[in-house]
């Protein structure tokens, strides 16, 4: 097949895949060297190089608390989401729900509209309803912009799964409760890794929310990272910033040990 | 003793009538075939056994006891799904064992050792710690086969047993069945729209069509005797003839639609009029001998099946087919003498 393909294109396109490549990884490459800088400021290419803004933001008071803040916050909505998002799924998948398109559009809806839309809306909601903004807006928010990851990879674990399993087990004496968490839940085991993987990614990463539902008490990392870089831009920045990348290619490389990346996204 | 009744049962799905005032009686330890052409609900009629389905009408009784309106966890009945419906995230052996741990009937070591035994009768006790993606579709069969029986059900279904098997497993499949069934005498009814394989593993057939009983017999009986022109056609494709009946001097004799005559047997219920006949294809003989009614033919189509050849001939204003055996058929394309037993001529009951 590729014989049929003129070199000239082949060329073309193998430059064409080089490019993506280096812009999505550029600006990684850059963060990662900007935090080996000894130098009071951000810059690059890096002087010096040092390891001290790594020592800096592990003694760090104000990141330690964001991080743990982050932390706690991906942690609480990875639960919520996948809870919710795992349950919205297989009652869509399952029951015959009256407006059921409707449902699961509005489902995946947070994917399409524009989060400062809805941060603005949370905002005013937990301004006018609750005490303003505070942890719990937080992961109400989180979650709400996080389920259709959960309801996209939980459905397609569904979609797959022999339809008669539900009956088979049934046929085998399983009461329903033995047959959600015996047979239709281990279904969606891949769908809810690769869903809480989204998840923890998206909350520990989100800034939009998160400015919108600042509170005086709680500020998380990508907050705590946007307001040093305002008021005194050191590579501690970028040190924190490669520690989580570093956070996340972990995760990745752990997915991809226990399921497949392949199998699951 | 009858381990399975179902009587008078009714299923509508919408403004179709599915099953009609459905009877079926099935004797502890038979072999009962569901046959019947898609859409005849004899799927239907299996799932409402198990108890998946709700049906409008009627009872079912398994093992005296009356089960109409209970869920299939509470019935101990088995159902082999065609798609086998193996669990995918455990093992054979947790498959096999899963009936036993949802019923808990037994201790743990009972029911390992019970798993275990059921594995070895359909010969995979060495593949117990495989996950079912990991076997071919034969071995996925056994599986699901051994997790039907490991519970000692009242009653085994089985839908489309052999239809997801290629043809070389199919028939080691049949054997198997029928090994298994006659080793542990367990009530089985098994849905086919494959009459070949409702003949070779049932010792009793039912014929179903539209949603009634249309015959109910040995495979031998159902053959040989078919009731009725669906009957006829669908076991065998049996030639089913119009003929005019008139009385003779001899008897009764049978006017074909050009006029032509042929003498009939004496049966139950011949008189004068219109009325249907049956002719197996392998009856018509092309080299007729003196015991025979004859009449002329002509041989329109052969086809050379191998051991048999296929011929379509024009008889009396009507087309039949006839098989023979290959070597008593002479490459002819034309007019013949074409003849058969008048015991062959069979009257049909509609």
């Amino acid at each position: 097949m590729i014989g049929a393909v003129p070199g000239s294109v082949i060329v073309a396109g193998v430059a064409f895949a080089i490019a993506i490549g280096a812009f999505m990884l550029i600006p990684l490459l850059v963060v990662i060297a900007s935090s080996l800088s000894g130098s009071e400021f951000l810059v690059f290419p890096p002087r010096n190089l040092s390891f001290k803004w790594y020592a800096e933001v592990l003694q760090s008071d104000a990141y330690l608390a964001a991080g743990w803040t982050s932390l706690k916050l991906a942690f609480i909505t990875v639960l919520a989401s996948l809870s919710l998002g795992t349950a919205a799924a297989i009652a869509l998948a399952r029951f015959a729900i009256p407006g059921r398109a409707l449902l699961s559009s509005l489902f995946l809806s947070p994917l399409i509209l524009p989060s400062l839309i809805f941060a603005i809306g949370l905002l005013m909601v937990f301004s006018s309803y609750a005490d303003g903004p505070s942890f719990t807006g937080l992961v109400v928010g989180h979650t709400v912009i996080t389920l259709p990851y959960v309801i996209r990879t939980v459905t397609a674990n569904l979609a797959d799964m022999d339809p008669h399993l539900d009956e088979a087990a049934r046929m085998m004496g399983a009461r329903w409760w033995q047959r959600y968490w015996l047979v239709i839940l281990p279904q969606c085991r891949t769908g809810m890794a690769a869903g809480a993987f989204f998840v923890f990614n998206i909350s520990f990463d989100d800034a939009v929310v998160a400015l919108f539902m600042r509170a005086p008490d709680v500020e998380t990392l990508p907050m705590r990272i946007y307001s040093t870089l305002e008021f005194s831009p050191d590579p501690s920045v970028a040190a924190v910033s490669t520690i989580m990348i570093g956070m996340t290619v972990v995760l990745v490389l752990l997915l991809n040990r226990v399921f497949g990346l392949s199998r699951i996204m | 003793m009858e381990q399975l009744v179902v009587e008078g049962v009714t299923k509508r799905f919408g403004t179709q009538t599915v099953l009609r005032r459905f009877d079926l009686r099935v004797k502890a330890g038979e072999f009962v075939a569901l046959l019947g052409p898609s859409g005849c609900g004899k799927s239907t009629l299996l799932r409402i056994i198990a108890g998946l389905d709700r049906f409008d009408e009627g009872r079912v009784f398994v093992a005296g006891r009356e089960v109409t309106g209970l869920p299939p966890e509470k019935r101990n009945v088995a159902l082999m799904f065609q798609s086998y419906a193996l669990l995918p995230h455990i093992t054979v052996f947790e498959n096999v064992r899963f009936p036993l741990r949802m019923r808990n009937r037994h201790a743990r070591a009972e029911q390992a050792e019970r798993a275990r035994a059921a594995l070895s009768l359909v010969q995979l006790e060495a593949l117990g710690d495989r996950y079912p993606r990991q076997l071919s579709g034969g071995q996925q069969q056994r599986v699901a086969l051994a997790r039907s029986i490991v519970a000692e059900p009242e009653v085994l279904l089985l839908d489309e047993p052999l239809s997801n098997l290629d043809a070389r497993l199919r028939e080691g499949m049949q054997v198997e069945l029928k090994r298994l069934h006659d080793q542990l005498g367990l009530t089985t009814v098994f849905v086919t729209h494959d009459q070949t394989e409702a003949l070779a593993l049932a010792g009793n057939v039912v014929l179903m069509n539209a949603g009634v009983n249309e015959q109910q017999g040995t495979p031998e009986e159902i053959y040989q005797r078919p009731r009725t022109a669906f009957a006829a056609d669908f076991i065998g494709g049996a030639n089913v003839l119009a003929l005019d009946v008139l009385p003779d001097r001899a008897g009764w004799r049978g006017r074909l639609p050009d006029g032509t005559t042929v003498p009939l047997d004496d049966a139950d219920g011949l008189a004068a009029g219109r009325r249907r006949f049956m002719l197996r294809k392998e009856a018509i003989s092309l080299t007729p001998d003196e015991a025979m009614v004859t009449v002329p033919g002509k041989v329109e189509i052969q086809n050379f099946l191998g051991g048999q050849t296929r011929s379509v001939i024009a008889v009396g204003g009507l087309r039949l087919v006839a098989v023979n055996d290959s070597k008593k058929v002479r490459a002819s394309v034309g007019e013949i003498r074409i003849g058969w037993s008048p015991s062959d001529l069979m009257l049909l009951d509609d």
